[in-house]
């Protein structure tokens, strides 16, 4: 029928235009990075690399082991260039930390907002939810004031502290609305069964909110790598400096080579892009409670 | 009676078992330290430094203004103006998210092949920092080089290089397109997740009554999305209203305060002029702007329909 | 031993609704016990209080004479089969059913004794390595039953285990579950809202309404000596049919009368309501209690066939009668048809009559 042709033509122009518009500007980042500067800043630029290279990420190595880079484009590379993979370093120690520190705090918060009937119950909830109305800016000037009398200015304790106490709440949130989701009469089971409300949650309900931990592992490991404010307050070297702040210092030194900073994004991109990808039908059933059958 | 027996009367009172009591205590003791000694404190704490007179330089002369931040705040035209372009940019934001990313989950909500390489596809942008965000759009924005002047010209569309970061009346729509950009993958998942839960009996009994395609997406889809719009436009609104990163990575707040947003504002009070007391001040106002904001959307969208 | 007992027990919420008002009763070992009713009666709530997982908030239970008001679940011997079955998703039939053994501690080689006995028992050993979700209903049911038998508990407790299956299989499964208890030889407490399901496993039955305990006692004694109206209409299928009306003296003896409408009593009943003439009541006639060929003429009720339904040996028949719709149940022997008039003469001894405001039984009050 002509309709159904009709709709197979919209849907393959819509996807062909979403797929461009979400796609086109992280590839042209791509392919800035794999050309030398001549080609891209070519007047119109060229959009294919030919011939690609790698001189741009061979620079980035090369800036960090301190040595000069073969190609002469010395003269193109920031300063800061030699921070780069010490941030990546940092930003992995980081997020792994809030990772399991996260994991640790919300699990059980959440298995007892959703399963326990307790007094202050209602108030936990919107108490946690309420932590996160005020913007980051507001909380800046306390947090650096708490973490240079607690002298962890310019390390990543501080970061990893803090990313703590932002990721929690939506943790909490997403991990407490799959577990209201989970049949309380299997609660009730496992305590019939000799569990504790303790051992219910280790032995029941921790098994079967493993689509749920993964999402909150993807979300937090996201925002502990993506987060720029804090970051740049609390980080003054390369000891705690995250990838973020590395990358930040590149655009505003203006000797720098446009094909090196678009590496350095390429670089800063790839683990949570790999994340993202890997884990993506986590993400959906994270945002909503999932369905448990049996 | 012993402090014992009155708390056991208690919880009987609200029907809560002691042993449960206990167990969600022990369970919620973590998250509570870590909020309260993470959130709470500074939130408070800030508030109370918006109550004084505090520069860093000249932190010994300390003095208690009261709201005498607050007011200087709402008699600062540089305020005004900052909110003015925070309202625009949040305005503009929220409304092309919301456009798109509804699109894109009707498009998301048909089957199709190839729908898998497109939902994954349409993870990059979320999953990318903000800090990369600008710088990509900062390259392609470039009036030198950059890859928009590049695509204008071979189209024809332009006959030579324009400025665009640079031109006061482009720059907040073109933060706003990289924000945007950036948002809409979350958006069209949350979108798409509200839409999937209509159950499809209700547009084949539409299909029955005679509803074309736009009719059935007026009167099946949209109504029973309305939370679901609702809770995406207030979060929406509400990152719009509070981002700095793409404000500090593009333009710093220029050129000639053309991105001067109340986030920026908050930056460049509190560590640029170091006056810890109004930074404090202008945070909190945007807090309960924040506060207002969702409330209003809550009111508006509530009534209608 | 498991005799468990409540005393002046009240189950209040904080926002002030009372799901059990002034519960005392005693339960006896080894008796079966169904908690009968309609939704939101109580008896879950009075089920969920003896597991321990619904709190106590006046009065006392008691286990053997020992109050276990503040004891937690986890550390009573009792056992529950849950509506849903709420079987372990992710664990395998086998380890569904050992896991109460395996969080008490007991040796492997006992627990799966037990768990092989049950499994044969219940003719489900060769699932004992599928997952819940490959089982059927049925199955599911008896992977639940085995999970709570290998417990071997001093109680046993059932939550509505039959009103997820089929017609035919729940009335396999009482029979079961019936046999259960006599080889368990434990005490076992049902909830149920199916009266038929009531009156075919019980030892006795507690009829709850809104909280509050109608009637204590065994099937016998609810069906045929109904406390109150609730009661009468509660069990019985069809329900019972009420007439409202007025004793009144006759030349012979207390009748009831109801506008043109008069009913002869019997002698024992005329004795036991001696003192209550003029006094307003509903009498109750059951479904099976008239008869079409009946010769006594003084009780008796005449109407119009409005609906026939044939019953195997038996047949509904639908009247009109006094204004009201009626259901009775006669034989199939004469033939009837819609739109006919008939006279069903009414077995006097077998007669209800409740008094109008309280509902409760005249005849069971006074006896």
């Amino acid at each position: 029928m002509s309709s159904s042709v009709v709709k197979r033509v919209a849907l393959l122009a819509g996807s062909i235009v979403m797929l461009l518009y979400v796609l086109a500007p992280v590839a042209w980042l791509l392919s800035s990075s794999l050309q030398r500067e001549a080609d891209i800043t070519a007047i119109p630029p060229h959009w294919i690399p030919h011939p690609p290279t790698l001189s741009s990420f061979k620079a980035i190595v090369a800036a960090s082991s301190g040595t000069a880079s073969d190609d002469g484009n010395a003269a193109f590379v920031p300063s800061t260039a030699q921070y780069l993979l010490p941030a990546l370093r940092n930003s992995l120690v980081v997020a792994a930390a809030v990772v399991l520190l996260n994991l640790l705090v919300s699990v059980p918060a959440a298995y007892a907002m959703a399963k326990i009937r307790y007094i202050g119950r209602d108030l936990s909830v919107y108490f946690m939810l309420a932590t996160r109305v005020i913007p980051d800016i507001a909380l800046v000037v306390p947090f650096f004031l708490f973490v240079r009398k607690l002298g962890l200015l310019d390390s990543v304790g501080a970061l990893i502290i803090t990313y703590l106490a932002i990721t929690v709440p939506f943790s909490v949130f997403m991990l407490l609305s799959y577990f209201e989701s989970l049949p309380d009469e299997l609660d009730k089971a496992a305590r019939v069964d000799g569990c504790s409300r303790i051992q219910a949650l280790l032995k029941v309900f921790l098994p079967l909110a493993v689509p749920s931990l993964v999402a909150v592992i993807m979300f937090t490991f996201l925002t502990s790598w993506n987060e720029f404010l804090f970051a740049l307050m609390f980080t003054q070297t390369a000891a705690s400096q995250t990838v973020p702040i590395i990358v930040a210092s590149f655009t505003s030194d203006f000797t720098t080579s446009f094909s090196f900073i678009n590496a350095a994004g390429v670089v800063a991109i790839v683990p949570p892009v790999i994340i993202a990808v890997v884990f993506e039908r986590y993400i959906v059933s994270g945002l909503t409670a999932g369905a448990v059958k049996g | 009676m012993s402090v014992h027996a009155v708390g056991r009367r208690w919880l009987a009172r609200h029907s809560v078992a002691p042993s449960d009591q206990r167990s969600a205590m022990l369970l919620l003791t973590p998250m509570l330290l870590v909020l309260f000694a993470v959130a709470v404190f500074p939130v408070l704490y800030s508030f109370w430094t918006s109550l004084f007179d505090i520069h860093l330089t000249r932190m010994n002369s300390v003095s208690f203004v009261g709201l005498g931040n607050y007011v200087q705040t709402f008699r600062d035209p540089i305020f005004w103006a900052a909110v003015e372009r925070t309202a625009w940019f949040t305005v503009v934001s929220v409304l092309a998210i919301m456009v798109i990313a509804t699109l894109m989950a009707l498009m998301l909500n048909q089957e199709f092949r190839g729908r898998r390489i497109l939902s994954t596809a349409l993870l990059i942008p979320w999953a990318i920092p903000y800090v990369v965000d600008g710088l990509m759009w900062k390259w392609i924005y470039d009036s030198g080089y950059g890859a928009l002047n590049g695509l204008l010209l071979q189209l024809g569309v332009i006959g030579q290089y324009m400025v665009w970061l640079g031109d006061t009346h482009k720059t907040l729509a073109l933060i706003s397109n990289a924000f945007v950009w950036k948002e809409v993958p979350l958006a069209t998942i949350l979108l798409l997740v509200t839409m999937k839960s209509i159950p499809s009996d209700l547009y084949a009994a539409a299909r029955v009554d005679g509803a074309n395609l736009w009719s059935r997406f007026v009167h099946v889809t949209l109504p029973a999305m309305r939370p679901g719009f609702m809770l995406v436009m207030i979060y929406e609104a509400m990152m719009a209203v509070r981002h700095f990163d793409l404000f500090f990575i593009l333009t710093e707040g220029g050129p000639a305060d053309a991105s001067h947003v109340l986030s920026w504002h908050i930056y460049v009070e509190t560590f640029r002029n170091l006056s810890f007391g109004t930074g404090a001040a202008v945070a909190y106002v945007l807090a309960l702007a924040t506060f207002a904001m969702s409330y209003a959307i809550i009111r508006l969208l509530g009534k209608r329909l | 031993m498991a005799q468990i007992e409540f005393q002046q027990v009240g189950k209040r919420y904080a926002n002030g609704h009372v799901a059990l008002d002034n519960l005392n009763l005693q339960i006896r070992d080894k008796e079966f016990l169904v908690l009968l009713g309609p939704s939101g009666c109580g008896k879950s709530t009075t089920l969920n209080m003896i597991a321990g997982l619904e709190e106590v908030t006046q009065g006392s239970l008691r286990f053997d004479g020992v109050e276990v008001n503040g004891l937690p679940a986890h550390r009573r011997d009792v056992a529950m089969v849950f509506q849903s079955y709420a079987l372990y998703p992710h664990k395998n039939v086998y380890d569904n059913i050992a896991f109460g053994l395996r969080m008490r501690k007991y040796p492997q080689p006992e627990i799966d004794a037990r768990v092989r006995a049950a499994a044969r028992s219940l003719e489900i050993e060769h699932l004992l390595e599928r997952r819940p979700g490959q089982l059927s209903g049925g199955q599911r049911q008896r992977v639940a039953l085995g999970r709570a038998m290998v417990r071997q508990p001093a109680v046993f407790l059932m939550d509505e285990p039959l009103s997820n299956l089929d017609a035919a299989l729940r009335v396999s499964m009482r029979a079961s579950i019936k046999a259960l208890h006599q080889s368990m030889q434990t005490t076992f407490v049902y909830v149920t809202h199916d009266q038929a399901e009531a009156l075919t496993l019980a030892d006795r039955i507690v009829v709850m309404r809104q909280g509050v305990v109608q009637q204590i006692g065994s099937p016998d004694d609810i069906y045929e000596r109904p406390a109150n109206k609730f009661v009468a209409n509660f069990l019985g299928s069809p329900p019972i049919n009420f007439i409202d009306g007025v004793l009144m003296q006759g030349e012979r003896g207390l009748n009831f009368v109801r506008g043109d409408l008069s009913l002869a009593l019997d002698d024992e009943t005329r004795r036991l309501l001696a003192g209550c003439s003029g006094r307003a009541v509903s009498a109750g006639i059951r479904a099976e209690d008239v008869d079409e060929h009946g010769d006594s003429t003084d009780c008796s009720l005449t109407g119009d066939i409005t609906s026939l339904l044939p019953v195997g040996s038996d047949q509904f028949i639908g009247l009109q009668c006094l204004g009201q719709s009626m259901f009775f149940r006669v034989g199939k022997e004469r033939s009837c048809k819609v739109g006919e008039r008939v006279t069903l003469s009414i077995n006097r001894r077998r007669l209800h009559l409740f008094d109008q405001a309280s509902g409760v039984n005249l005849k069971v009050r006074n006896a």
